[in-house]
């Protein structure tokens, strides 16, 4: 059991390390190893030094203790030899040594050191060798005091005892030198032992320091590399798109790259599951196309999009799907591809496998790597047709616009032209990029007078035109290039392109013949009133002279056919006065000059104009005094104001009185009433009353003689007038006919005080 | 008083001449173009002239021009005879120098008051 868990712990204690951790043991552990090693290595080496120095030591031990002995038996024999012959070659001698044993003892007592033993001897050894000295030295004194005998005795005991002493000293000698002599026997196979000790310590020691290291170097390398390795296979695996390995345990580096790369793996793998959903639910064809021009993909959107299957295109030539009259651009356009960098685009059109078309865009990258173009098809058929259709809107548009009569011209806020249609160059006999940036003004007779080139001209022509012509129709006399004027009429109206930019669109009109035509009207009313006049004066005056009795008296029954036939002229005269005042009327041409004057001489003339007529109907006038003061065409008012008093007479019964009223209003106007007592007017024929050959009862026209004009001329001079006309009446009551007119007006500065450009504006208008 | 009537148109000459000598009691000499209306008013010195607006060669307002440009008829007073009577014209007229205007077709019984009455206003 126990040998299984082991390696099992290991591996734990091991996987739970960081690689540098384990560097660092595998550093560490052999260091620890040689420490050691050298420690026990030193110490060994230590002892063997040791044993080197006693073996030394013992050796000069030995010696010393040696030459003591000697020394101390020379002494003797000095001594001897001094006694017998007294010669001071001896006692020198003799005094040399004494001098050396001393010294030789402390010699001897450094070599010995603290060995207890020893040095118990050694203080045997200086007794016994002081001892010596002072029985040789009595010898020595008695010898020099001539104590022969004294000296006999004692050399002889002396002898006894130096040679006790010289053995005792020779046994203490033995005993000390005894111990070193056996460490001097013991040592060399001490030593050997040792030395042999430290080879095999080295050598097991530098083993077993080797044998750890690479324990553990393997021990780590195998643990990483194995590691290593399944990461390594795991980017084959997600190179050949199969299952990884599975995941690593641990928290070192490798277990994190691992992770990493699996967190990686599971990232490419989702990325590349979108894209391959996002390429197979594309609504686009997407394909890759090789050298060849062949499909080598192509993503199953070819079907809903041109009805063949992915592998029915698969290996084809693309140019195939293409229609023939595309093919030479689209060889062009893709050959511009490979040279391009980025993408490129191309229109053309696909044959289905119906045989229809659509209409694609290519968008078009060269992979150089893959030697092959990357391709995505957008169907823009809807797209085609819609432009299509938006062209030929257009077309449409265009073709109204370029034969429309009317002259348009876009312009800016400023007033530059911005465009214009064909109309307009002819009618300003200019082509169109002449015109566009010019400056509107530079059209209008107006140039010739004001400059285009003065902002102040420009600005004060803009708001002229757009006063007269901003969303109605305005007059104004315009230049082609020709230098002709021409009249026109023009409407501007404003609006916006989507731009944000205020633009205008003028209307204009060339009227030069209707004016032309009008002008000729005008002429020939004038012509046909002239013509239609010069007989009717003779035929009038003629019969009026017969009337009248001019030229005698006539038979009764001639007078009354004479008279017949006057009234009747002066009948038609009125009738074609009332139709040419008619005719002015309503095309606003009636002259007429408004200044203020007193409403009673206006009254007065008018009276005097009808009281013959009043008094022959047996009617009286009662008009009533004013002090008013109209701003009116006198001779037009007293037209208004005797056609309403003969109407009034006319439908009066005898002895009636008409009367004329008058009264400021509020508005700045002055009302004049015309009052009768007449049958009155029906309601339902009040709105009639002011309409043309309008009378009441068809009788009307033959009793009481008139136009129908009447009325309507009365209603179209009071309205030029900027008045108004009506009437109030009650069936068999009378009626009340009034109408307004404005009251005398304050005279205001002339015009030549306004500015000069201004006034000269007022050019701009034809007929105001 | 004796007036001069210039115009063209025969009828009419004669009906105003009638009408203002046999009604009106006047004098009336007669001219049938601006020339010979300008040449008699020389000569005959009249105190009014009735001149036609429309005629052929000189019209009327060509032969108002002629007599106040003549120092023997520049101060004869000129009404004007015409049959487009449009305020604007006879104010013109009036500023040319003619002393009124008169419209036709005109009454024969009132012509020579409404003359009178203009040479008095």
């Amino acid at each position: 059991m126990c040998n299984v868990d082991f390696p099992n712990k290991l591996m734990r204690l091991n996987v739970n390390l960081k690689i540098s951790h384990k560097g660092f043991i595998l550093v560490l552990v052999p260091l620890v190893f040689e420490l050691v090693f050298l420690i026990i290595l030193s110490v060994l080496l230590q002892k063997a030094e040791e044993e080197v120095q006693r073996q030394v030591r013992s050796k000069a031990i030995i010696s010393q203790a040696n030459a003591l002995s000697k020394l101390f038996y020379d002494a003797g024999v000095a001594m001897g030899g001094y006694s017998i012959t007294k010669s001071p070659l001896f006692s020198d001698r003799y005094d040399k040594i004494v001098r050396q044993i001393p010294m030789d003892l402390t010699e001897l007592s450094n070599l010995v050191g603290d060995n207890d033993k020893q040095q118990q001897i050694l203080v045997r050894l200086k007794t016994i060798t002081s001892d010596g000295l002072k029985i040789l030295g009595e010898a020595k004194s008695a010898i020099d005091d001539n104590r022969v005998d004294v000296a006999q005795f004692r050399a002889r005991h002396m002898y006894k005892q130096i040679r006790q002493l010289a053995d005792q000293l020779q046994d203490e000698l033995k005993g000390l030198t005894e111990d070193e002599r056996k460490i001097e026997n013991e040592s060399p196979e001490q030593q050997n032992r040792s030395r042999t000790m430290v080879k095999v310590f080295l050598v097991v020691g530098v083993v077993v320091n080797i044998a750890i290291a690479f324990l553990l170097l393997y021990y780590f390398l195998k643990s990483i590399s194995i590691r290593l390795n399944t990461v390594t296979d795991n980017s084959f695996r997600l190179a050949r798109g199969q299952r990884l390995n599975p995941p690593l345990t641990g928290a070192d580096e490798i277990a994190q790259l691992d992770d990493a790369f699996r967190s990686m793996a599971e990232a490419l793998a989702e990325a590349s599951r979108k894209e391959r959903a996002v390429i197979e639910n594309a609504a686009d064809v997407i394909c890759s196309i090789d050298m060849d021009g062949k499909f080598v993909a192509i993503n199953p959107a070819s079907y809903e999009s041109w009805g063949y299957y992915p592998d029915e295109l698969m290996g084809r030539r693309f140019i195939e799907v293409i229609v023939q009259e595309d093919v030479p651009e689209t060889i062009r356009s893709v050959r511009s591809v490979r040279g391009a960098t980025g993408k490129v685009s191309f229109e053309n059109r696909v044959k289905k496998r119906d045989n229809s078309l659509v209409h694609v865009l290519w968008s078009a990258d060269w992979s150089e790597k893959d030697r092959a173009l990357f391709c995505v098809a957008h169907d823009i058929t809807q797209r085609k047709l819609a432009e299509e259709t938006l062209r030929a809107s257009e077309e449409r548009i265009r073709k109204i616009i370029d034969h429309m009569i009317v002259g348009l011209l876009i312009i800016d806020k400023e007033g530059r032209v911005e465009s214009v249609n064909p109309r307009s160059e002819s009618m300003f006999a200019m082509r169109s990029h002449e015109m566009v940036g010019r400056h509107i003004m530079s059209l209008f007779a107006d140039s010739r007078i004001f400059s285009v080139n003065d902002p102040s001209d420009r600005a004060a022509f803009m708001e002229t035109l757009f006063t007269k012509a901003n969303s109605r129709i305005g007059e104004f006399d315009c230049l082609n290039a020709r230098g002709e004027d021409f009249p026109v009429e023009l409407s501007l109206a404003e609006f916006e392109y989507g731009d944000g930019k205020v633009r205008y669109m003028a209307n204009i009109l060339d009227v030069s013949e209707r004016r032309e035509v009008e002008r000729m009207k005008k002429e020939f009313v004038s012509t046909v009133s002239h013509e239609l006049r010069t007989p009717l004066t003779s035929i009038r005056g003629s019969l009026t002279l017969l009337a009248v009795g001019a030229m005698g008296a006539l038979p009764e029954q001639v007078k009354k056919v004479v008279s017949i036939a006057e009234r009747n002229t002066i009948r038609l005269i009125g009738l074609i006065n009332d139709i040419l005042d008619i005719e002015k009327l309503e095309a606003g041409k009636l002259d007429m000059v408004f200044e203020n004057s007193p409403l009673t001489n206006i009254l007065e003339r008018s009276e005097q104009a009808v009281s013959a007529f009043a008094a022959n109907n047996g009617v009286t006038l009662d008009i009533q005094p004013t002090s008013l003061m109209v701003h009116a065409d006198g001779d037009r008012l007293v037209q208004v104001i005797v056609n309403l008093v003969s109407n009034a007479v006319k439908f009066s019964p005898k002895g009636a009185a008409v009367t004329v009223a008058s009264e400021e209003i509020p508005g700045g106007m002055i009302e004049i009433r015309v009052i009768d007592r007449g049958r009155g007017i029906p309601e339902s024929f009040k709105n009639r009353l002011f309409q043309r050959f309008q009378q009441v009862e068809a009788s009307d026209a033959k009793k009481k003689g008139g136009t129908g004009l009447g009325l309507a001329i009365c209603k179209g001079i009071v309205e030029q007038h900027g008045g108004s006309i009506g009437v109030e009446s009650e069936e068999g009551r009378g009626s009340m006919f009034w109408f307004r007119v404005p009251k005398a007006q304050v005279i205001v500065a002339p015009v030549s005080a306004q500015p000069a450009t201004d006034a000269g504006m007022v050019t701009m208008s034809l007929h105001q | 008083m004796r007036v001069l009537i210039i115009d063209d148109e025969e009828d009419t000459r004669q009906i105003a001449c009638m009408s203002l000598s046999l009604l009106g009691g006047l004098d009336v000499i007669e001219a049938e173009n601006g020339q010979d209306g300008v040449n008699k008013a020389a000569v005959e010195q009249p105190d009014v002239i009735l001149l036609d607006m429309m005629m052929p060669m000189m019209d009327g307002p060509s032969t108002l021009e002629a007599l106040r440009s003549n120092d023997r008829t520049r101060n004869i007073p000129v009404i004007f005879l015409t049959a487009k009577a449009m305020t604007s014209e006879i104010e013109k007229l009036k500023r040319m120098g003619a002393r009124g205007v008169l419209t036709k077709p005109f009454d024969p019984t009132v012509l020579a008051n409404q003359m009178r009455a203009i040479l008095e206003g």
